[in-house]
């Protein structure tokens, strides 16, 4: 249910790219999100949806980057990608620090 | 490229210079509604009662239940209602602790918005975060919620009393979370037995200890 806040969040930051800009429209909002992180995607947009009526946001579309979850071994320094949430690492009896997958970034804002 | 919660993270790093500079230890206490957080707290207090200075933050929704009871045990608390916000974030926690004397302080206890998944996002400026996950909620949620149990440095296994009427498989639940974070510490106790609360509250003493 935070996914409101976060879209709050975004449209401000977009908002704010805008004004930066000199920009009246707001066209594309790109988000790179990590697969660590507690979003819906469908709730994000549906929130989004309903904040950017009545703003230079009002036809904006959401195009969401999903990075998956890596870690790398803190004894042999190998990078593994994540399928299933073990942190042990596969290959020495070191412990897997996380590396991406918890991003909740807004990559790019294109404005006209 | 800018962090969608950014405006957050920066109140929350601001929260955690006060806290660092003022001595005091802050504790994010998260867990599903009704797992028994208040209990363990009221617990929790009741064991700490004259050896160190507390003050409990209570997040709700919209009622101060918690804080009543929390009250009763004659520790200082402090209501948030986030009137449906499901969980509490670095501004709520700027601006109540703005009115505490936090040099006469030990230890902050914020019980968070009864919750899995939105408060884990969220950093409040703490030292660090704990989850009570409780024995009726089956021993799958770690890998439902990883999130939550990530972020976590403690994880308490609540109401263990109730193990043998339920399916709950303990092994399964302790290796779920030790291969998500390995070095998450557990805690089994029961608010009705005792159990483990004298482990859990010696824990916590030490990490004050640290300070």
């Amino acid at each position: 249910m935070h996914e409101a806040t976060l879209a709050e969040n975004i449209l401000d930051i977009a908002l704010d790219a805008a004004e930066k800009n000199h920009a009246t429209k707001i066209l594309k909002i790109g988000l790179t999100l990590g697969e660590m992180t507690g979003v819906e995607v469908e709730a994000l947009t549906l929130s989004f949806d309903v904040l950017k009526k009545d703003t230079p946001a009002d036809c904006a579309e959401l195009v969401v980057k999903r990075v998956p979850i890596s870690a790398a071994c803190n004894k042999c320094g190998k990078t593994f990608r994540l399928e299933r949430y073990n942190f042990f690492c596969p290959e020495c009896d070191g412990i897997l620090i996380l590396r991406s997958g918890r991003e909740l970034l807004v990559e790019f804002v294109d404005c006209e | 490229m800018r962090n969608i919660l950014g405006a957050n993270d920066d109140i929350a790093a601001q929260n955690r210079k006060v806290f660092a500079e003022h001595g005091v230890i802050v504790m994010n206490l998260m867990g599903s509604p009704g797992s028994g957080k208040t209990t363990l707290l009221e617990q929790t207090l009741a064991r700490f009662a004259d050896k160190i200075k507390i003050v409990v933050i209570e997040g709700d929704l919209f009622t101060a239940k918690d804080a009543e009871r929390i009250e009763k045990s004659g520790v200082d608390v402090i209501q948030i209602n986030t009137a449906g916000g499901c969980h509490l974030d670095a501004p709520m926690i700027q601006k109540v602790c703005a009115s505490l004397d936090l040099d006469a302080l030990d230890l902050i206890i914020v019980e968070n918005v009864g919750n899995l998944v939105c408060p884990a996002e969220f950093d409040l400026g703490e030292n660090f975060k704990a989850v009570v996950l409780s024995i009726t909620e089956g021993d799958d949620k770690p890998l439902k919620y990883p999130l939550i149990f990530k972020e976590s440095e403690a994880v308490l296994l609540n109401k263990v009393d109730l193990l043998p009427f339920t399916n709950f498989n303990l092994e399964s639940a302790r290796n779920d979370l030790t291969t998500l974070h390995p070095t998450i510490k557990i805690f089994e106790t029961s608010c009705t037995t005792g159990a483990g609360l004298e482990t859990w509250c010696a824990w916590l003493l030490k990490k004050l200890e640290a300070r």
